[in-house]
């Protein structure tokens, strides 16, 4: 499927962009890693809907603001997006740091959030549930806590290592602190304001994901009115990346039956 | 002239016999259930003799610093240390190296402390500023992403509790508070003296020498330190005044006996302790993401720099990472350093790694006795 990259200011942010497809709109919302990346879960969703993937402000391609400290940053910088792009409602896809910008965006505009999928979506936090710490361990180690299958983790490793990648996945990485760094992927605010979300939401996640246990996307489902939980078997952290076909397939299915007719009468 | 300062870490020497093997760190993952308090107790009293001893040697000044959660040293709060010390020295100057002040939520508790220990001790302190360690930033949960500009932050508020009338209100970006009024004030006039110990990025470089601030090179190889020393020399300049020999320091783990030979074979173990244990740092503990610029991280691996934890004794002595030696030789390679580096304050350790006391001691009063005095 075709794609183009572009660079849309977005209150001064200049603020990279990847879109392709035609059909009804829906934002990508990309994992921690990843970023700046047109990959085969894209290129399928692109078949039936208008996608648009954003590199989040500080990373990917994306300027990092001197101002941005907060995931609240992110979620206004987004509806400016929408608003720049003229769009009104819209479907979301966002997976592990990008689920949780989904999740926060949706509670914040509820009204502009059509559906709503989120896979292995970082952002609460339940006592006794298993969490990865990205900033304790060595990228190397990460890397086999993203997959199930752990050979599936060479699709994010670059053909070559050098200075410049490394001081760009330091940039990621220092984005991703500024965010996430304590509390530690989660807003201890986000789960009481998650009843805000009128959007159907269907909550997936990883069977085997050791980076952020299922149990936070079951706490996702009983939070979120009418939400619904599924687990991907031979699946880690990041279900789109590792089961590409089973994700797209379920995440075109529940999209598919939002259109507004379909969406007001399951309502 | 030369000012002389005993600087100890108070490390914790008693890893288990497998630390090597089975234990990636000293440092944020290294449990706190090998500390002994009983064992603690001893170590903390003999340090603690050590420094005594080394104001009635004569060493100008004690240095006691921070550091968090570790082996390499055991002084969480170096101003603890340094109360401890007050009422017991006469003469020597307390150089706290430093208070790391991003690490504080309440800077002004560090204001407040310093002032304590400077109408304490009758204006006997310098304060230094650090940013801490990176891996300093995990143990407490402050995001280091914050650290240089908590670090600005924090500094603009403490100088101006020491220095302007109170109550004013301070309202900064991390730190807010309405009434700034800090009891006691500092006995020095305008404010203790504030030295900045570092690794030496540019920026501090320039921001220190700006503020006429004694720049303290630590633990870095002779080329590293002279080019470190070299650019706080250049700012200086650039700001408008020639930096003198008392704005310039280095701290050097330094160890003197009765021969060359004897002198390494002495000091080797412990200092080998030094940079393969205590500085056991694997680099996502040392700079957490953020920490230093996406720049200066490519500057750093571009240059390929080897970490001294990988050298060997003679490595580390060829590149000037340590001083080993006779009192003859010690002498000699400090003139040498000193006509290249011009430096008026020398950190000099006295209790590397897991050295024992009695070495501690003999090292010290060899020192003291045999290099000081060519340097006076």
């Amino acid at each position: 499927m075709a794609h183009r990259g572009e660079f849309l200011t977005i209150a001064d942010v200049r603020t990279h962009v990847l879109r392709g497809g035609r059909g009804a709109p829906l934002l990508i919302l990309h994992p921690e890693y990843a970023a700046n990346r047109w990959l085969p879960y894209h290129d399928a969703l692109a078949a039936r809907f208008q996608v648009f993937a954003p590199d989040h402000p500080g990373f990917g391609a994306s300027e990092r603001p001197e101002w941005l400290d907060g995931l609240d940053d992110v979620v206004l910088h987004y509806a400016d997006l929408l608003d720049v792009l003229g769009i009104e409602r819209v479907a979301i896809v966002g997976t592990s740091l990008g689920g949780w910008i989904a999740a926060e965006l949706a509670v914040a505009y509820p009204q502009r959030v059509e559906r709503l999928v989120l896979a292995g979506a970082a952002g609460l936090k339940v006592e006794g549930a298993e969490r990865f710490d990205v900033f304790l361990h060595p990228i190397e180690e990460t890397l086999q806590h993203l997959f199930h299958d752990t050979s599936r983790a060479a699709q994010l490793v670059p053909t070559e290592i050098g200075p410049d990648v490394i001081a760009r996945a330091y940039g990621e990485a220092a984005t991703l602190a500024r965010l996430t760094w304590n509390p530690y992927m989660y807003n201890p605010k986000l789960e009481r304001r998650l009843r805000r979300i009128s959007a159907p939401t269907l909550v997936l996640w990883g069977a085997n994901d050791t980076y952020l246990a299922p149990a936070h996307g079951q706490r996702y489902a009983q939070r979120i009115s009418g939400a619904h939980f599924e687990l991907i078997d031979d699946c880690g952290h990041l279900i789109p990346l590792e089961q590409t076909e089973v994700f797209t397939r379920r995440v075109i299915e529940f999209l598919s039956a939002s259109g507004t007719e379909a969406a007001s009468a399951e309502r | 002239m030369v000012e002389f300062f005993y600087f100890h870490l108070m490390p914790w020497p008693y890893l288990p016999d497998d630390f090597d093997r089975r234990h990636a760190s000293s440092w944020v993952t290294f449990s706190n259930q090998y500390y002994d308090p009983q064992r603690g107790h001893r170590l903390y009293n003999e340090y603690l003799d050590e420094m005594e001893h080394a104001d009635r040697l004569g060493y100008d000044g004690l240095g006691v610093n921070e550091h968090h959660q570790n082996a390499y040293g055991t002084m969480p709060s170096p101003n603890l240390m340094a109360a401890a010390l007050v009422r017991r020295t006469q003469r020597a100057k307390i150089a706290i190296l430093g208070n790391a002040i991003p690490l504080r939520d309440h800077p002004l508790r560090v204001a407040e402390e310093v002032a304590m220990l400077d109408v304490m001790s009758g204006g006997r302190i310098i304060s230094g500023f650090v940013r801490g360690i990176g891996c300093e930033y995990l143990s407490l949960g402050v995001n280091p992403t914050y650290s240089r500009e908590r670090f600005y932050e924090a500094h603009e508020l403490i100088v101006r509790a020491w220095t302007e009338a109170g109550p004013f209100c301070f309202e900064g970006k991390h730190y807010r508070v309405r009434y700034v009024n800090i009891w006691p004030r500092p006995l020095q006039q305008p404010h203790p003296p504030i030295w900045l110990p570092s690794q030496g990025s540019s920026e501090t470089i320039r921001w220190g020498a700006q503020r006429r601030y004694p720049f303290i090179s630590v633990f870095t190889s002779f080329a590293q330190t002279k080019r470190l020393i070299d650019e706080y020399k250049a700012a200086a300049e650039a700001a408008g005044y020639t930096a003198p020999p008392e704005q310039i320091g280095f701290a050097l783990p330094t160890y003197v006996a009765e021969t060359d030979a004897r002198a390494r074979e002495e000091a080797k173990p412990h200092i080998l302790w030094l940079f393969r244990r205590g500085l056991k740092i694997p680099p996502h503990f040392l700079v957490p993401p953020g920490y230093i610029t996406e720049e200066s991280l490519r500057k750093f691996l571009t240059a390929g720099l080897r970490s001294p934890a990988e050298m060997s004794f003679e490595e580390l002595e060829a590149g000037g990472y340590i001083l080993v030696g006779s009192a003859r030789t010690v002498v000699d390679r400090l003139k040498d350093i000193h006509k290249q580096l011009g430096f008026g304050l020398f950190i000099g350790g006295g209790r590397t790694g897991d050295m024992p006391h009695d070495k501690a001691l003999k090292n010290m009063e060899l020192f003291a006795r045999e290099v000081m005095p060519h340097f006076r």
